[in-house]
């Protein structure tokens, strides 16, 4: 969360990447770029591809085919734990705390990957001036919170690893309006300090106020990119999906 | 059989807590791994079977002191809990995918049959006694027990609440806790499940060697002493709940216990050891019914991808 | 000679325990640690019949099985929505509940059980000698065998096996579950009481430890053995385990004792390996050792090709061309007036479903109209998936009412709401994967004669009859797929499109006028999209009635006739789809506000 100038960097880049769930393929040939302290928004319809997208990125599962480089190094294929040590953090669109588990547990297990402990408590910090209501909650079971106070322990719990790309999938689902807002401004403040984010959403409207670029995929292909702005300029969305 | 006595009843209550906090161990330790790791570990009477005829065998035979045979006994079964995960289950698991649960329990099976005939070939099938503890008569609030309950029920005590300190203050148990709670996430947090299990198989293995070292004292090291054990064990972690801690997980053994003991006023001896197994089946019904209107509104939101 | 017939006996009345419990594990996929228990119901029913009342100890046996096949029922209502571990812990406590009841009872021996049970004679012929048991239970278990084969190997028994793998789907095509489940679970431990007693009449004694757990874990071992959802497999099975000892016996020359301790180590080393090489069994599922032709089914399913059928190829060129051309809004209109033409099938008025404060959904009232395709969009957790689990009677409104064809469906069990004339699909495809993509789509086919029991037994040229009219019905909605050339592949091993493909003809076979289908195109590529396009067009062609739920709304765009929109459990809005896209509030409500 240092700030920084650099804002030309890449920090992901994804070559032809190819993702297949046993027998079925699911994303083709994609091509995607995330600069230094940018926020890129991914639309696309349900079942378009995007979760599979940044679950490949992480880790969590193999890429058939394409390349991952972060931070100018290749990743593809390597495990969801070096990269969470190498500063990815992904937030599900579902199931996105540990629901019996405290709030302030579920923080520190955000930093599980730091080994030194004032690291620790200067990100605690930061994260309940970011957003209050945790510090407030902490000893409350996380899954007993409101929908939108899920999400802030989700934000939080991600950035209790320090990460330096975050990888959002449908932040604003169920939320109400004005909940989504609050989220997306942390967010934007986020990536003003040097925070890279990859936001996948359904919620166009929302994420375009905040992104710097989008992707939009259909089918698991890519079939747009634009900068937010030519984006916000389009008079409708509807031939995206 | 009506006109119960006070004495009567506090005897009664005493030794279901005893008998209880037996089955309670054995719980939480098959709560732990069945919760954590969805491994339905059956094996884990053999283990159980095997710690007393170790710590048997040091003291008895190679002739080592007793608390060293007991730790060796512990040990060696915490090794092989941790062997048998690592070594059979996991990659067992990684090839079933979805009908993983079945194969690892059928793998567990073979390995119950296999290790208590192997027990039995290399140990016979008479029942020998572990002497490491001298038995004394004790008088606890005017109930009559032995010194070794006092000594088990301690230590089960203390062992649970250091298992729930682990969980509670500690980044590992936060880690157990998290892969418990949620697998998924925990992976995209980058907590590796293979080594968490590991871990919960250690600690699993410890707690039912522990409880077959005070089992072998108060009574008989044999053959077939795990069986009743594990299948209360089972029970106990089943009522309790997987996903509960390990001190709810314990009283509900504690309460197994006491069912038992109690149940003794009005039915007869022979008839005690069924209530559990009735109340069982009777849980076992309702919980079905149960799952009925839970599983409606499960599939309210599986639709969502 | 005796000692040799006195293991084929065992191996006879083992593998009477070991078929039978294939049938409930292999076959219907339902788990039990409890079987000897069950055998224990019958074993002592002999004992006591034969003993007190001087009864035959054939028809005690059978009376002994009736008692345990009542039992058996019984235990299959809470065992119906359980999951694996939840069953084997029910069947666990099951059998240490009847096993310590026979225990307890002074009048059944207590530990010891009933011994000195009388010889067993049958039309007048005392069998004194373990030679003298050969025929009977040879006959018995060629009966049984009969019967498990006649349930498993028929179009009941491809019931069965939908069950096993996914009961939901089974249950949307029409399948009545529950009374499967329960009427296996009878058979089956039926057939294990059966076996119970035969064994307490040839040892002369009922005691607990015949019947104890560690002998339902054998029995289990044999069927795993064998191989599960193979029934010669269990006989082979049983023999094996049975006969290891005296094999260690002569072989090694142990001791009695040793030897049956080194086969119990054995075999459950074996169990170990075999589940970590072979976890399909020794002889696996739809392998015949008698016909070499079968036995290639063992090896593991790969997917043999992704190639979309030949068939289909021109239909998605078709296609291809159509969906460059963009409809104008007057060809689009003429579509809406036929739709509004169109008699109505399906009339739903104010379907309400809420649980506790959450509201799935809210006073939903539609119509789909005949020949005519609806589609239902919204943005995400709209509750479209919902609907159709309301529709097809998964889920139970709490208020409204859903008429198909006049008829009110709500409070029907799925499996009559499907025979009522509508199914589902599912987005997830949910094919059987270890059954051939005939057989899955046989599976839609309604009303079979081999899946009932009666006329399985006493019709069989009938069964046979209508089993070849299923087949070729199959066949016929698997070429209007074009998937002929797959029919004997496990949908295991096809490409996800081509299952979809299979899914697609499943659906179709039912003959149901309304087909609600989940997500049709998703997670397919574009070329799979556009013939799944042209056979849904098809089938619209036909009359057929149309629902579904999409995600990729360029597919609603040239398919609907007629689109719902839906938010937040409410459908808020209704017309073209192009009339809905040029909604400011519908564009906010689906991509927020801009």
């Amino acid at each position: 969360m240092e700030p920084s100038d650099d804002r030309s960097g890449t920090v992901l880049e994804i070559r032809g990447l190819c993702c297949a769930y046993g027998r079925k393929q699911v994303v083709f040939d994609l091509d995607m770029l995330v600069g230094r302290g940018e926020i890129v928004s991914l639309f696309g319809h349900n079942g378009a591809g995007k979760t599979t997208v940044i679950k490949n990125v992480l880790g969590a599962y193999k890429p058939s085919g394409g390349t991952v480089h972060y931070d100018g190094v290749e990743i593809t294929g390597t495990s969801a734990r070096s990269n969470v040590h190498r500063g990815m953090a992904l937030i599900p669109s579902e199931r996105f705390v540990f629901g019996d588990l405290t709030v302030y547990d579920n923080l520190l297990l955000g930093a599980a990957n730091l080994k030194d402990g004032d690291q620790q408590a200067e990100l605690l910090s930061q994260v309940y001036t970011l957003f209050p209501i945790l510090e407030e909650r902490s000893k409350q079971l996380a899954g007993t919170m409101s929908g939108g106070q899920q999400r802030m322990v989700s934000l939080g719990l991600a950035l209790m690893s320090a990460p330096r790309l975050l990888l959002l999938d449908e932040p604003s689902l169920g939320l109400a309006p004005a909940v989504v807002q609050e989220i997306f401004s942390a967010v934007r403040a986020l990536a003003d300090k040097g925070l890279s984010v990859l936001l996948l959403e359904q919620n166009v409207g929302q994420a375009l106020r905040v992104s710097d670029r989008a992707y939009v995929m259909r089918s698991g292909r890519k079939i747009l990119e634009e900068t937010a702005q030519q984006m916000r300029a389009r008079d409708s969305f509807w031939d995206l999906f | 059989m009506l006109a119960v006595t006070f004495d009567t009843v506090r005897q009664l209550i005493t030794s279901g807590i005893v008998n209880g906090s037996s089955y309670g161990i054995l719980g939480v330790a098959f709560a732990l791994i069945l919760g954590v790791t969805g491994r339905f570990h059956f094996a884990f009477g053999v283990l159980y079977t095997l710690a007393a005829f170790f710590a048997f065998t040091f003291f008895d035979r190679v002739g080592l002191p007793f608390l060293v045979s007991a730790a060796a006994g512990v040990v060696i079964t915490t090794v092989m809990g941790v062997t048998i995960e690592a070594v059979i289950y996991r990659p067992l698991a990684a090839r079933a995918g979805s009908n993983a649960l079945l194969a690892i329990f059928v793998a567990s099976l073979g390995l119950t049959i296999a290790g208590s005939n192997l027990i039995q070939i290399f140990w016979g099938a008479q029942t020998h006694s572990l002497l490491g503890i001298q038995i004394k008569p004790f008088e606890l609030l005017g109930a009559n027990i032995i010194n070794i309950d006092v000594y088990s029920v301690t230590t089960f005590v203390l062992l649970v609440a250091l298992l729930s300190s682990l969980l509670r203050f500690t980044g590992l148990g936060r880690a157990i806790k998290a892969t418990r709670s949620n697998p998924e996430m925990a992976l995209l947090i980058g907590v590796d499940p293979a080594r968490i299990y590991l871990v919960v198989f250690a600690i699993a293995s410890l707690l039912a060697g522990t409880a077959a070292i005070f089992a072998s004292l108060k009574y008989s090291v044999e053959p077939t002493m795990g069986f009743r054990p594990v299948v209360l064990a089972f029970v106990v972690a089943f009522l309790g709940g997987t996903a509960n801690s390990p001190v709810r997980v314990f009283l509900t053994g504690i309460g197994i216990g006491l069912i038992e003991t109690i149940s003794s006023i009005w039915l007869p001896v022979r008839w005690t050891q069924l209530v559990v197994f009735v109340l069982l089946v009777l849980y076992m019904i309702s919980f079905s019914i149960n799952r009925a209107m839970f599983a409606r509104v499960r599939s309210l939101f599986a639709g969502k991808a | 000679m005796q000692v040799a017939s006195n293991f084929i006996d065992q191996i006879l009345i083992f593998s009477i325990f070991a078929l039978s419990l294939n049938l409930l594990l292999g076959y219907m996929g339902q788990v039990s640690v409890a079987h000897a228990s069950f055998g224990a119901i019958g074993g002592y029913a002999v004992g006591y019949m034969a003993l007190t009342y001087g009864w035959n100890i054939f028809v005690a046996a059978a009376f002994g099985a009736l008692l345990a096949g009542v039992v058996g029922a019984a235990v299959a209502l809470p065992a119906l929505r359980l999951s694996v571990e939840y069953l084997i812990l029910l069947t666990l406590g099951v059998s240490s509940v009847l096993l310590g009841m026979f225990t307890t009872f002074p009048q059944l021996g207590g530990t010891y059980g009933l011994i000195g049970i009388p010889t067993a004679s049958i039309f007048g012929h005392q069998l004194l000698r373990t030679s003298d048991w050969l025929i009977p239970l040879a006959v018995i278990l060629a009966i049984v065998y009969g019967i498990c084969h006649r349930l498993g190997e028929s179009p009941l028994g491809r019931v069965l096996k939908g069950i096993r793998d996914d009961d939901k789907v089974t249950l949307s095509l029409g399948k009545n579950v529950v009374f499967y489940k329960v009427l296996i679970f009878g058979i089956t431990c039926g057939l294990a009481g059966l076996a119970g007693g035969l064994l307490a009449g040839f040892n002369s004694l009922a005691t607990p430890s015949q019947f104890g757990f560690d002998v339902s874990l054998a029995i289990f071992a044999m069927v795993i053995f064998g191989g599960t959802g193979n029934l010669s497999g269990s006989i082979f099975g049983a023999a094996t385990v049975i006969l290891t000892k005296p094999l260690l016996e002569w072989a090694v020359s142990l001791a009695p004792e040793t030897a049956a301790l080194w086969r119990l180590t054995l075999y459950g080393i074996l169990l170990v390996v075999l589940m970590r090489l072979r976890p399909q069994g020794l002889i696996p599922e739809g392998v015949n050792i008698l016909h070499p032709r079968t036995w290639r089914t063992a090896r593991p399913l790969a997917v043999t090709s992704d190639q979309l059928p030949k068939a289909v190829v021109a239909a998605s060129q078709e296609w291809e061309t159509r969906l460059e051309v963009t409809e104008t809004a007057a060809q689009e209109k003429q579509r809406e007036v036929k739709w509004a033409d169109a008699p109505v099938v399906l009339e739903v008025s104010d379907l309400s479903k809420s649980f506790g404060s959450i509201v799935a959904a809210a006073e939903l009232s539609m119509v789909l109209r005949k020949g005519t395709i609806t589609a239902l969009v919204g943005p995400n957790g709209a509750g479209k998936t919902t609907v159709f689990n309301l529709l097809t009677g998964f889920i139970q409104p709490d208020t409204g009412s859903v008429k198909l064809n006049g008829v009110e469906v709500v409070g029907m069990k799925p499996n009559r709401v499907a025979g009522s004339g509508m199914v589902r699909s599912w987005q997830d495809v949910r094919v059987i994967p270890r059954l051939s993509s005939l057989q899955n789509v046989m599976m839609g086919v309604q009303d079979q004669a081999g899946e009932r029991v009666i006329p399985l037994f006493a019709n069989a040229g009938g069964v046979r009859r209508r089993e070849r009219e299923v087949r070729a019905a199959a066949m016929e909605w698997l070429e209007f797929v074009g998937m002929t050339d797959f029919a004997d592949t496990p949908t295991g091993a096809l490409s996800f499109g081509q299952s979809k493909l299979v899914a697609l003809a499943r659906v179709l076979s039912t003959n149901a006028d309304v087909l609600l289908l989940d997500e049709p195109c998703s997670g397919i590529d574009t070329q799979w999209v556009e013939a799944m396009l042209s056979l849904i067009e098809k089938v619209r062609e036909q009359g057929r009635t149309v629902c579904i739920v999409e995600h990729n709304l360029h597919v609603v765009d040239h398919l609907a006739d007629h689109t719902y929109f839906m938010e937040l459990g409410r459908i808020t809005d209704q017309g073209t789809f192009k009339e809905l896209t040029s909604s400011p509030r519908l564009a906010e409500a689906y991509f927020g506000t801009v």
